[in-house]
């Protein structure tokens, strides 16, 4: 029922932490990680840059699409993490990327396909609702 | 009975193998308890690399994260990163490739310092070149320079945390890592 989509939700921001994320990390799933040991129920990305070994979008058919490197230079990222009804924290990210020749490709990063080739360096911001 | 769930399967990622001893923490991590932003214009004919890091220094920023929006530059020099051919390193930055005039789309940048503690700028962004090519990479921000209007910028500063370039062992690549000021300023 759309009366149970919540559109709009207040809140402040928290604290911003920084990380650097090591060779064959996955992108995604390290931005999860990095919520879980700083303690973020919910963060946004708020910068971002890096290189990929190859870098891997979901495509609109529901394929996926690879961009061959190394290195794919992490451009920039726009995302979100939120705590999910089981507990669990899901990372949903989408950005661009620089490929070998420095022509640019983007999309939703495919979690788990995304390894990090010599450094990924990411600033999240944590989200704080307010109680409903 | 075990529920299945049917997918896609995923195109397998690589595992590189980097020419140095593989560091035991995989995610280096810090935060400060509150960020504070700051809207930059960035200063017309200055490079980058001195519109952004000369107003931070003035506001005591030592450390921060930052977007950069969209907005004209008067020239710009950027690397790709291809396999590097000696093997010394896995992927390595190529000379910097001149544009020309180009405007920027948007970008990310940290300011940091140095392995001898001055301030830094790491810059990656998107930009279209004058033949109307659309690209994107590392750019050299010393050698990049804002054109006749201020570009805006978004910074977060990261107040309490340290982040310095340092040689990495298992890449062999210069790479800004966080540290405690306190760690910091012992290791000077």
């Amino acid at each position: 029922m759309l009366s149970e989509v919540r559109l709009v939700e207040t809140g402040s921001m928290g604290r911003v932490a920084y990380a650097r994320v090591a060779p064959n990390e996955d992108l995604v799933l390290s931005i999860e990680k990095l919520c879980v040991a700083e303690g973020f129920a919910h963060a946004f990305v708020r910068g971002a840059l890096g290189s990929l070994v190859d870098a891997c979008f979901l495509a609109p058919d529901g394929g996926t699409r690879l961009v061959r490197g190394p290195a794919v230079e992490i451009v920039s990222l726009a995302g979100e993490v939120r705590t999910q009804g089981d507990g669990s924290l899901r990372a949903a990210i989408t950005g661009i990327v620089a490929d070998t020749e420095g022509q640019v490709h983007g999309g939703p990063f495919v979690a788990g396909a995304n390894p990090v080739c010599v450094t990924f360096e990411v600033t999240l911001e944590e989200w704080l609702p307010a109680a409903a | 009975m075990t529920a299945f769930i049917l997918a896609a399967p995923l195109p397998r990622p690589r595992t590189l193998v980097h020419p140095g001893p593989v560091g035991p923490i995989r995610i280096e991590h810090r935060h400060a308890n509150l960020g504070r932003h700051f809207r930059l214009g960035l200063e017309p004919g200055r490079t980058l690399q001195d519109a952004i890091i000369e107003p931070l220094t003035r506001l005591g920023v030592r450390a921060a994260s930052m977007t950069l929006l969209g907005g004209r530059l008067s020239r710009l020099l950027y690397c790709v990163a291809p396999p590097d051919p000696s093997g010394e390193r896995v992927a390595n930055y190529t000379r910097p490739i001149a544009t020309g005039a180009a405007t920027l789309v948007f970008g990310n940048a940290t300011l940091g310092r140095s392995a001898r503690g001055e301030p830094v700028v790491h810059c990656h962004a998107v930009f279209v070149c004058e033949d109307g090519r659309v690209r994107g990479g590392h750019i050299v921000v010393d050698r990049s320079s804002v054109a006749h209007a201020p570009i805006p910028v978004l910074a977060t500063s990261l107040d309490g945390i340290e982040l310095r370039i340092t040689q990495d062992e298992e890449t062999h690549m210069p790479l800004m890592r966080p540290f405690a000021i306190e760690e910091a300023s012992h290791a000077v």
